[in-house]
């Protein structure tokens, strides 16, 4: 052993922005993370030129997996065309020379924020998302090691203490995004602020969802064909936003998760939340052949 | 900026790391993994992990990511290039503990894939359950697994036979038929 076998030759750049070294430790804890679905993996957290809490830890994941052809897609908050997607999707491609995409059926990685996209993912597509607070068990104790043993004893009473309470106060289950689900039947995690509406699209799915907070430094992951059940009292069944009288007023779609737009004038009128979704309806009722996939929901109910 | 061109390298570790990460995601399944297993050590291995090897070629390929060589019950990876000592070896890994599951080793071994026992698998990334067929493992190996994996505790394992892979995660409940 001698400091130049260990060492390489000058580059300018490591591929994919992350060096070797930091995409092999990223890989063993994604490993693990699969081993053991919705169970938080603590791993390094490189910097990367965005700011934490941008979507640092989805970013990591999608520059390990990353190789040229790669197809991405970012979302942010349901769109395509945002500063904070859109900046993301160019560095990606920059750094990897991957192919940019807007359009769910062309990509092969779906990095987001806050959103999973109303066309069904396959098989061969992986779904990484950005996280902000990784751990469930926050608002119901601040202290990381005491939650991390309430981990390990499965014990989530106070979760669903939480629930009860927004049930005495308000008369229904006010978590309206990061609703925490049981991932096969054992660890409790939170799907990122995603709303109510697309947490179901994670529970026996066809695709491989990974979800990593890059300020908390920890990830986790939904393996395809895995139970997330959303934590509901037995006679309080789970309910999605009821979005199904809602028309999008720019595409016409209707029985998709909708943006309220508030007018100035009084009211409001809403828009398709998946933007790309949106502008293939658009593009559709022009005449053209843009193609829709399969969605998840039909008319406001979810298709199992 | 230039475009930005992947190293032999780059390409060889991304598409290790994608066959293990699918055959991971979906137990049972085959992938192609044209290395073998130096593929592996190489994508996943690195100064800080211990590491496990009963082959003096592939320990210098180990040592040479500058990983400690280490016994199995300090192991966080182990790479086997034969199954006789495969029993005492998933006896004395660590399974992780209740509270940092993560501590789990990975268990990578030869196994001749599509042939000989069966085995019935059910659990996260199987739709439904599915079948393989394996041989070429010591025997008691599957029920000293079962053992080993108290889930959400467990030891990973992926069986490499020549050019293809097959994992079955601690996740994965195995029955033989």
């Amino acid at each position: 052993m001698s400091l130049s076998n260990l060492t390489r030759p000058w580059a300018a750049f490591s591929y994919g922005f992350l060096d070797p070294s930091a995409k092999r430790e990223i890989r063993r804890k994604m490993i693990k993370a699969i081993a053991v679905p919705g169970c938080q993996i603590p791993y390094a957290s490189r910097e990367v030129p965005i700011a934490r809490g941008w979507g640092t830890g989805g970013l990591q994941v999608t520059l390990t997996l990353i190789k040229p052809a790669s197809v991405v897609k970012v979302i942010d908050q349901g769109a395509d065309d945002s500063v904070n997607a859109a900046s993301i999707r160019r560095f990606l491609s920059r750094v990897s020379g991957a192919g940019e995409t807007w359009d769910t059926l062309a990509a092969t990685i779906v990095q987001s924020r806050h959103r999973i996209p109303e066309e069904r993912l396959r098989d061969d597509q992986v779904l990484v998302l950005q996280v902000p607070n990784p751990e469930p068990l926050r608002p119901v104790q601040p202290n990381m090691s005491i939650a991390r043993q309430m981990h390990a004893d499965a014990d989530y009473g106070r979760l669903w203490l939480v629930l009860y309470e927004q049930m005495v106060r308000s008369g229904r289950i006010m978590q309206g995004a990061a609703y925490p689900a049981l991932v096969n039947g054992r660890h409790v995690m939170t799907p990122s602020p995603i709303p109510r509406w697309d947490v179901p699209k994670l529970n026996m799915a066809r695709h491989l969802t990974f979800l990593s907070a890059g300020r908390e430094k920890r990830l986790y992951a939904v393996p395809p064909f895995t139970r997330v059940e959303p934590l509901v009292f037995s006679d309080v069944p789970y309910k999605v936003e009821d979005h199904t009288r809602l028309t999008c007023h720019r595409s016409g779609l209707t029985g998709v998760f909708m943006n309220e737009i508030p007018q100035a004038a009084g009211g409001s009128v809403f828009e398709a939340s998946d933007s790309h979704l949106g502008i293939k309806a658009i593009r559709r009722a022009e005449g053209d052949a843009a193609e829709i996939g399969p969605l998840w929901y039909q008319n406001g109910e979810f298709r199992g | 900026m230039a475009d930005p061109v992947p190293t032999q390298d780059d390409l060889r570790d991304n598409a290790a790391f994608e066959a293990l990460m699918w055959a991971m995601a979906r137990p049972g399944s085959l992938h192609d993994l044209p290395g073998g297993i130096a593929d592996l050590v190489l994508a996943l291995v690195d100064r800080e992990c211990r590491v496990l090897v009963d082959d003096p070629s592939l320990a210098q390929v180990v040592a040479a990511t500058g990983a400690a060589l280490v016994a199995a019950e300090g192991a966080d990876h182990a790479f086997l290039t034969r199954a006789e000592g495969a029993l005492a070896v998933l006896a004395a890994l660590p399974a992780g503990s209740p509270l940092y599951p993560d501590q789990g080793a990975t268990l990578v071994l030869p196994a001749t894939l599509g042939q000989g026992q069966r085995l019935r698998l059910t659990g996260p990334g199987i739709e439904g359950a599915t079948e393989v067929h394996i041989s070429g493992l010591p025997d008691g190996f599957i029920d000293l697994r079962a053992a080993r994996c108290r889930y959400p505790e467990g030891v990973d394992m992926v069986f490499v036979d020549v050019s293809r892979i097959m994992a079955l995660p601690r996740s994965t409940t195995v029955e033989g038929i």
